[in-house]
């Protein structure tokens, strides 16, 4: 089978997401129901969403440290909304609209100051945080009993999927086909594959740095919003790990660090198998803490799996490209 | 078609262009001809929008034009091939070749892409690969046509093509002359700066030389012959230039039998002795570099043997290399060379670094020695030790790289363009202390594209072309026009 | 020609100077405008809060020099740390082996991440992945529980961490302490000039014959020391450790890097600029806290300070990247 890079990068993923399914379905019975599956799908909806959005920013070479705190602010707001009486949809559409244009802000500071991104969205993420507090008031959001049919309405389930589990699908069919097909999206791959050559052959700077934010901050407001809305309460506090696991779930789908390569498919595969990983080791009873172990030492197999592999390839490909200079 | 006029340009106290005019008629192809630091690269920057000239004025068409901004410029009808190249290792080759081009709708279909770039690619040669493929796997030369491409497909007005052919076979070489001339003859002008004079008497209509930021009024090609352009483009400089030469005398510190080397085709053997100065010309691409590199432990030898002072040398980095007491300086002087943001005082001792710390502990006393050594004989200012080097001009910068060797003891010192960013004032004095070094004992070998430079300093001279030695011996015997013509091609190719 | 005042220069000074003019500025603005800031006990629990902190943040300032930005994985080594020690202490092992094991941990810690870090090049994920494993066996010893001293013996010999010599607790002691020594350390010490010029441009110094990826290493063992030292007191004042502890540490010695002028890009800084920054935010939380202002808002107060000190520092160095 003779299959093209990315191709075969995608292939092998897949196959370990296959590999470790079939290893912990055999050990967990639940995850051979279609209602294990459904809960397993559901449990990764969160990390989807975000890791969707920081993955966009890390095709771009950058990095969105915000995102948990955005999620925050995000439930806050849309258990606030509909407490307030305010329709399902319209609550979600205003709180994810706002989180992207506060994204797009950040986006085009970033590229205004020509700043890394790591330290421009270490201090938005303190402070976000600290807006969570405040829109919340130091307390947790409960919805109103009157309203409670509303978590009820996203908690439905139809065979294996539910309302979460379909948006992220569509999310990531949505985001993947931008990526992958649009001018705007080839943008975003452009600046973070090399970012002087971009500049150098008239790739714009703004626009997909701007775009690449907004989404990361719309995605995270996305899976903020539906699970605080779904467990009927917001606490301004929380959120906190799934900045890790998203980026794990970015770097064990292919997404490289320097930027410029990996895709919205691979984000996918790596997502299901960080899941089933730590899912499965839950559902064998180990403590939580062990799940957190077992999702780190996976990442760390995975990179230093790839980077190892990565420096073969380097030792191979040395000849070719360093020939005539000089 | 373009018309410049009285276009100045300094950089700090250096001046690059002095009241240039240059012209270029629709549909000609108007060469671009001088030495390192003659001002080419500048004016081809001012025309691409990356620099802004300090006066003068830039007609496109008889119609006034502001080139502030690469997207200026593009929209002028100007596009641009760099010597650097922008190509996306992970984006197909179809992707590079439109990149940056947002003109033809917002979908971007794979196969559309490929389709669209299918009659760019066949002008340029690359016709039999697969536009779906990623550019990572394509060589240099490949890259720099995809490059030609990306130009044929912006339909420009005025292309300018900086050194296109430098990393090229000659099979691919003649494609891109073919290109040239096809796009000449759809009435697109072209500006073509090459080393390689053969390609000038092959492609251009004019002429023009740049010197010392000065241009010659442009003459048409059938004017000259080959020596004429040597002539026009090398002048005469201050005879004060260069300290005088001196015979090898001393051991043979070290020997190379049959190296080659990624980017050497032929294999190289050659000697040098102590106190001698053996320098290497050839342009970007021929070899001089590549060998330094190797002697240097930064390239892989594939074939031969090196000693040093006797003993097997085999360096496997450059670390080791330093180690055996070979000295690299490369030509990348602001990545390798010097910490901008350090002191200068810490830049010069960074490579002994052992010999003035005692207990673990830097001994202050000891790297001010140190330094002090070093400033004495490279006329370092002593009193800016404690400024970051980055506020020193280019040629303190270049004393600083290359004087911190000083310091380890080195038996041989290597450099690549030992004066390249450094104007002219300064270059007299980086010669003086070369020579001063090999004077105490050192051996340097220094590799440079500037074959004046070469024939001025060195003590014995190796030409490379096309990755071959073409020519090893004594400078004295060897003239200045001799080294010009073998690292230009000038023998192959002249329509005089 | 050189300018006579070069530009690249005075940009040191700005970093140097901005994080003491700013630290002296808020204190007389507190000052003034708030009596009860002006205490001798108001002053003592500014200097508390800044210990811990400003400690990890000390050593996190050598990771931030060498070049590779920071180390994601303190809150969770101190926690794993904690736990160690008390879990030793608590196992008869006695107090000063336990230290000495904590530490020989700690380093072997360091050495670990540092190494992978050269494998795969980036510091950032490196460290979250690590931490994460870190957070999964501090759970894993403590079984989630609370761990408590209770021997007397033991109990004795932990007085230290409570002790207050001069009026000053020895954490706040530890903190003055490791300022200075990391402050030598960075500019006399051969490691610490490596660690410098490694940050700087890895390109020269591997030029120069440098061994840039030990001095990666060394960055993180020197880190590591600070959340064992954070640990070890905290366990000493506290007679408990808990698998949760430090969880948001990480963030803060992050934040007094960056607000005490360190460069993200590396090779150049003091720790002594981090211990600043970290005692500018200790004053400034004071101060909000005084002023009756909420977490919440003191919160997104200091994320605006991170940024602006941030944006501030880069936009004058020339927007270098």
């Amino acid at each position: 089978m003779n299959l093209s890079a990315p191709n075969r990068d995608i292939v092998l993923r897949a196959l370990l997401l296959v590999l470790v399914y079939l290893v912990l379905a055999w050990w967990v019975p639940n995850f051979r129901t279609p209602s294990g599956l459904a809960a397993l799908l559901d449990a990764a909806v969160l990390t989807g969403l975000v890791a969707i959005g920081v993955g966009l920013t890390m095709i771009a070479g950058e990095m969105d440290l915000s995102v948990g705190s955005m999620a925050a602010i995000a439930g806050v707001l849309a258990i606030q909304f509909i407490s307030a009486g305010v329709p399902l949809l319209p609550a979600l559409l205003a709180v994810v609209l706002t989180a992207a244009i506060v994204g797009a802000i950040q986006g085009l500071l970033i590229h205004l100051l020509n700043i890394n991104s790591l330290i421009f969205t270490i201090g938005t993420l303190i402070g976000f945080r600290g807006l969570a507090l405040m829109l919340a008031h130091e307390s947790t959001q409960t919805l109103p009993i009157d309203k409670l049919s509303i978590a009820d309405s996203v908690s439905g389930h139809f065979g294996v999927l539910s309302p979460l589990s379909v948006t992220l699908v569509l999310a990531f069919l949505a985001v993947g086909f931008f990526a992958s097909r649009t001018v705007w999206g080839r943008e975003i791959y452009a600046i973070g594959g090399g970012r002087t050559e971009a500049r150098s052959a008239g790739v714009s700077l703004r626009r997909p740095l701007v775009i690449a934010f907004s989404c990361s901050a719309g995605m995270a407001a996305l899976g903020g919003a539906l699970l605080s809305i779904r467990s009927g309460g917001a606490t301004p506090l929380g959120y906190n790990s799934v900045l890790l696991d998203a980026v794990a779930a970015c770097l064990i789908g292919g997404i490289a660090l320097r930027g410029g390569r990996g895709g919205l498919a691979g984000i996918f595969v790596g997502l299901l198998t960080l899941r089933v990983v730590v899912s499965g080791v839950a559902s064998l009873g180990a403590p939580f803490w062990a799940q957190t172990l077992a999702s780190g030492l996976l990442l760390i197999l995975v990179i230093t799996g790839e980077s190892i592999s990565r420096t073969i390839m380097r030792r191979r490909h040395w000849h070719r490209t360093a020939t005539a200079q000089g | 078609m373009l018309r410049m006029a009285q276009v100045s340009k300094h950089y700090g106290s250096s001046v690059a262009l002095d009241a240039v005019d240059f012209s270029v008629e629709r549909g000609e192809v108007m060469a671009l001809l001088g030495e390192n630091g003659a001002g080419k690269s500048t004016l081809v920057k001012v025309l691409a929008g990356l620099e802004q000239p300090d006066s003068g004025t830039i007609e496109i068409e008889d119609r006034a034009v502001d080139l502030r901004s690469r997207s200026q410029a593009r929209a002028a009808g100007i596009a641009y091939v760099a010597q650097e190249l922008s190509i996306l290792d992970h984006m197909s080759v179809a992707e590079n070749v439109f990149l940056g081009d947002t003109s033809f709708g917002w979908l971007r279909r794979p196969s559309m892409l490929a389709k669209k770039a299918a009659p760019f690619l066949d002008l340029v040669g690359l016709g039999s690969i697969d536009p779906l493929k990623s550019a990572g796997s394509l060589s240099i030369a490949e890259r720099q046509l995809v490059e030609i491409a990306r130009l044929l497909s912006r339909s420009a007005r005025i292309a300018i093509l900086d050194e296109p052919t430098a990393a090229l076979s000659d099979a691919e070489t003649a494609r891109v002359e073919n290109v040239v001339m096809t796009l000449a003859a759809k009435g697109c002008s072209v500006i073509y700066v090459t080393h390689r004079l053969g390609e000038v008497f092959r492609l251009s209509q004019r002429v023009t030389i740049l010197r010392n930021g000065r241009n010659f009024p442009a003459f048409p090609t059938r004017n000259i012959d080959v020596d004429g352009l040597i002539e026009r483009m090398l002048g005469r400089r201050l005879d004060q230039m260069f300290p005088p030469r001196r015979a090898g005398e001393g051991d043979v510190v070290m020997s190379l039998r049959g190296c080659s080397t990624p980017g050497v085709r032929l294999p190289v053997s050659l000697e040098v002795r102590r106190g001698e100065i053996l320098g290497f010309a050839g342009q970007l691409g021929s070899g001089a570099g590549a060998m330094i590199q190797a002697i240097a432990g930064a390239r892989p030898l594939t074939a031969g043997t090196m000693t040093l002072e006797g003993c097997s040398y085999a360096p496997r980095s450059v670390r080791k290399a330093i180690r055996s007491g070979v000295a690299y300086c490369s030509d990348d002087r602001k990545r390798d060379g010097i910490f901008l943001g350090r002191p200068i005082l810490e830049n010069l001792s960074a490579p002994a670094l052992e010999r003035v710390t005692r207990f673990g502990l830097i001994d202050p006393r000891r790297e001010r020695n140190l330094a002090n050594g070093v400033a004495e004989r490279f006329e370092i200012d002593r009193r800016r030790f404690g400024s970051a080097a980055r506020t020193l001009s280019g040629g303190n910068q270049q004393k600083v790289a290359l004087g911190k060797w000083i310091g380890t003891d080195p038996k041989v010192l290597l450099v690549e363009e030992p004066t390249r960013g450094v104007d002219v004032g300064a270059r007299a004095e980086i010669y003086r202390h070369l020579r001063t070094l090999a004077d105490q004992g050192l051996a340097v070998i220094f590799a440079s594209s500037d074959t004046q430079e070469v024939h001025g300093l060195a003590d014995r001279v190796a030409t490379f072309y096309h990755g071959r030695l073409v020519r090893l011996g004594n400078t004295d015997a060897i003239s200045l026009e001799d080294v010009t013509r073998d690292v230009t091609d000038a023998d192959q190719g002249a329509a005089a | 020609m050189e300018s006579a005042r070069p530009p690249g220069d005075r940009v040191r000074v700005i970093r140097y100077a901005a994080a003491l003019v700013t630290l002296a500025a808020t204190l007389i603005v507190a000052g003034f405008t708030t009596p009860a800031f002006v205490t001798y006990d108001n002053f003592l629990a500014i200097v508390r809060a800044a210990s811990i902190t400003g400690i990890v943040a000390v050593g996190m300032s050598f990771v931030t020099i060498s070049g590779n930005f920071f180390a994601l994985s303190a809150g969770q080594m101190a926690a794993f740390l904690g736990i160690l020690f008390a879990v030793a202490t608590v196992a008869g092992l006695g107090v000063p082996a336990a230290i000495l094991l904590t530490i020989a941990t700690a380093i072997l810690a360091g050495i670990l991440q540092g190494m992978v870090i050269n494998v795969i090049g980036n510091p950032i994920i490196t460290t979250i992945a690590f931490g994460a494993v870190f957070g999964g066996l501090a759970a894993f010893m403590s079984g989630n529980t609370l761990i408590r001293v209770h021997d007397d013996a033991a109990l004795a010999a932990l007085r230290f961490g409570t002790a207050r010599p001069l009026g000053i607790p020895t954490q706040s002691w530890a903190f003055f302490a490791l300022a200075l020594l990391s402050w030598f350390a960075i500019r006399t010490t051969r490691v610490g000039r490596l660690i410098t010029l490694s940050g700087a441009s890895p390109a020269a110094a591997a030029a120069s014959g440098l061994p840039v990826g030990l001095s990666s290493v060394i960055a993180m063992v020197i880190f590591s020391c600070g959340p064992a030292i954070v640990a070890i007191f905290s366990v000493a004042q506290f007679s408990l450790a808990k698998a949760d502890q430090f969880s948001g540490l990480d963030i803060d010695a992050i934040a007094s890097v960056l607000v005490g002028g360190v460069a993200l890009r590396g090779g150049q800084g003091s720790p002594v600029q981090a211990a600043l920054g970290a005692l500018l935010i200790a004053v400034l939380q004071n101060f909000m806290l005084l002023r009756g202002l909420t977490a919440g808002e003191r919160m997104t107060i200091v994320g605006l300070v991170v940024v602006i000190a941030v944006a501030g520092f880069h936009l004058a160095q020339g927007r270098r990247r």
